[in-house]
């Protein structure tokens, strides 16, 4: 069997995400039969040149230098697959979108000058497009590790999309908004996660990000009918996912 | 149908009921109080079982207070007769294809609403002789019921004509009036259990309390529409736009379908596992899920109002056409564990009232 050419690049992260890859302890020898990292450097220093079968992406695109780097990854690879909240929404860093980047520069940096940023940290695919989506911050690493197994046998990889809720009721969990009136993204958030913070008797912060066709100004509406606190509704959907389209419309009612 | 008519013993006796049910080998299933709420378990003891809880129960809203009656919990029996993930079969890294060996388990379930009784019967017209595992864990089910004196606050079964009280397919049905318990047989088992319980038939004063109480829970327990007529209604109002505005409320989380003991619609997925082999594994699913209506080169529903309308129209209507019955028992769990409280009654009367163009 032909191995996958495997290519793992980084750009504005924590690397998180990729360390997931490492962190596939037990799996990690077997896989290599499957996947040859051909580009990973995190994890070994040499490096063969594409194309690349799957390339996987994580991180939010900030720097001018981020948006050359990504357009010659998308044509080097076959197919393109963003990982992690960065890379899907614009993760964590994307919350300097809400504030202003250049003063807050002045604060950080004796030379402010030389760090040049875009004005928002975005994820790839509003400059590349983008083949899948593996969501999560960080991804989770048995839905990395199926993704990989689906497509070394040639299958179109298949991934969670319907709600948090659906895995929450399937685990047998007891909601927590329902029976606590703990506040919880769930019902607006793409599955993936195994349900695990409801799991825990905790609200879902929504790391994976929206659902497909999620309602998040209604769970907004919701959540004021149970006299959740403005300030609290908006750190909610001000997190992980911040920068998503549907996320946004919910924060932007309370800045 | 009932075999005996009604009994009277004591309700101390239940817990004889249940040391018989495990003495013959029954994995005993019954609410427990676990993390807040009702739940459907293994009972390894009688005082496992729930005892002086009440569920206070409004659409969208449940909790637990002290009381002397409860009605259920997010759990049906769908969780064990169907459950919500397993495994179809597997297949080898050399393409050997095995099917897992049903554990044959024997289950008794205890103290079980006659809503959910009622449930049973539903999958059993779709499932059994068809889906595997239901059938051969549906061939030594033992139903112990609990008729409802006190039905709660998303309870509709007198309207849906599955309770309060159970009227046939149960193995033993018992009622709690207070310290006293009126019990019935529905089968040859159910009369073996019945026969060690130390009852006499039933003396008219009970019977009269008995009745009342019945007849008092029932009219509790309606919707505010009535049966007769109902899925030809409904799809004369086909068009209707009281879907859309119902749906402004709707997130599409697919909670109702999940908690729905009648709902039966599954995926599939083929997992690769990193030795080579395979599994195909069916998980529940639901049309309030948007891929649910996805198929190659389209989509029946993208709109999620015509998903909700789907939800609502299958339950009510399409399933007299399908199964030539209700796939609604009028249990009342999609109103309570909807997150935003959505209220199928309400929908229901809605629809009706606003007249065939509305
Ligand atoms: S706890 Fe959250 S995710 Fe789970 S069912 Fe309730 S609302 Fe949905
Ligand atoms: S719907 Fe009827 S049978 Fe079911 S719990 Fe409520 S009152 Fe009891
Ligand atoms: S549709 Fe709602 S009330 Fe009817 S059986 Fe399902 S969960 Fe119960
Ligand atoms: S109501 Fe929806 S989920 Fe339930 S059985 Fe019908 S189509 Fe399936
Ligand atoms: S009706 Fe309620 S439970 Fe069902 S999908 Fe809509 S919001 Fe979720």
């Amino acid at each position: 069997m032909r191995k996958l050419k495997v290519a793992v690049y980084k750009f504005s992260s924590c690397d998180g995400c990729q360390l997931q890859l490492l962190n596939m302890e037990e799996e990690l020898l077997q896989l290599s039969s499957f996947v040859e990292f051909a580009l990973f450097y995190e994890a070994r220093r040499s490096v063969s040149s594409g194309p690349y079968d799957v390339a996987f992406v994580e991180g939010s695109i900030s720097t001018p230098h981020e948006v050359e780097v990504i357009k010659k990854v998308r044509e080097e690879s076959k197919v393109l697959v963003a990982i992690g909240a960065c890379a899907t929404s614009g993760g964590i860093q994307a919350l300097r979108n809400w504030a202003n980047a250049e003063e807050y520069k002045q604060y950080v940096y004796p030379r402010p000058e030389w760090v040049e940023v875009l004005k928002y940290a975005e994820p790839p695919s509003k400059y590349v497009k983008v083949d899948y989506e593996i969501r999560g911050c960080p991804v989770s690493k048995e839905q990395l590790l199926s993704f990989i197994l689906q497509s070394s046998k040639g299958k179109t990889p298949t991934l969670p999309v319907d709600s948090v809720c659906v895995e929450c009721k399937r685990k047998g969990n007891v909601c927590v908004l329902v029976a606590k009136g703990v506040p919880c993204l769930g019902p607006v958030t793409m599955g993936g996660c195994g349900a695990l913070c409801p799991s825990y008797g905790r609200g879902c912060y929504g790391c994976y990000g929206p659902m497909v066709d999620p309602k998040p100004e209604v769970l907004n509406t919701r959540f004021k009918e149970l006299n959740i606190k403005p300030k609290e509704i908006q750190l909610l959907f001000k997190q992980f996912t911040n920068w998503s389209r549907e996320f946004r419309k919910v924060i932007e009612e309370y800045e | 149908m009932s075999l005996t008519g009604l009994y009277v013993g004591r309700a101390v006796s239940l817990r004889i009921l249940f040391s018989e049910l495990r003495r013959l080998g029954y994995v005993v299933i019954g609410y427990k109080v676990v993390d807040g709420v009702l739940r459907l378990g293994e009972l390894n003891s009688f005082e496992e079982l729930a005892h002086d809880v009440e569920d206070i129960q409004s659409p969208g809203k449940y909790s637990l207070v002290s009381g002397d009656f409860y009605r259920h919990g997010p759990d049906s029996p769908k969780r064990f007769l169907y459950p919500p993930t397993l495994t179809l079969f597997k297949v080898s890294s050399e393409w050997v294809v095995s099917v897992p060996a049903y554990e044959e388990r024997n289950i008794a379930f205890f103290g079980l609403k006659p809503c959910d009784l009622a449930s049973i019967k539903v999958l059993d017209k779709i499932l059994l002789g068809v889906d595997e595992y239901y059938t051969s864990l549906r061939k030594n089910l033992v139903l112990v019921v609990e008729n409802c004196v006190s039905p709660g606050g998303t309870c509709f079964c007198s309207t849906m004509n599955t309770g309060p009280r159970a009227r046939d397919s149960f193995d033993l049905a018992y009622t709690r009036l207070n310290d006293k318990l009126v019990v019935e047989a529905g089968s040859e088992l159910g009369l073996k259990l019945l026969n060690l319980l130390e009852v006499e038939p039933i003396d008219d004063v009970t019977y009269e309390r008995f009745e009342v109480m019945m007849r008092n829970a029932s009219e509790k327990a309606r919707a505010g529409f009535e049966l007769n007529g109902l899925p030809e209604e409904l799809e004369l109002r086909i068009e209707s736009k009281t879907y859309e505005e119902i749906v402004e409320k709707c997130l599409g989380c697919a909670n109702c379908n999940m908690v729905c003991p009648t709902c039966f619609c599954f995926d599939v997925f083929d997992v690769p596992l990193i030795d080579g082999s395979a599994e195909r594994v069916r998980v529940w699913d639901g049309c309030l899920n948007f891929t649910y209506g996805q198929v190659a080169g389209g989509h029946f529903r993208p709109d999620l109002w015509a998903r909700y309308r789907h939800f609502v129209l299958h339950k009510l209507a399409y399933w007299i056409k399908q199964f030539g019955m209700y796939g609604c028992v009028g249990c009342g769990r999609c109103i309570t564990w909807c997150p935003t409280g959505i209220d199928l009654r309400e929908t229901v009367k809605k629809v009706l009232r606003g007249g065939k163009g509305g």
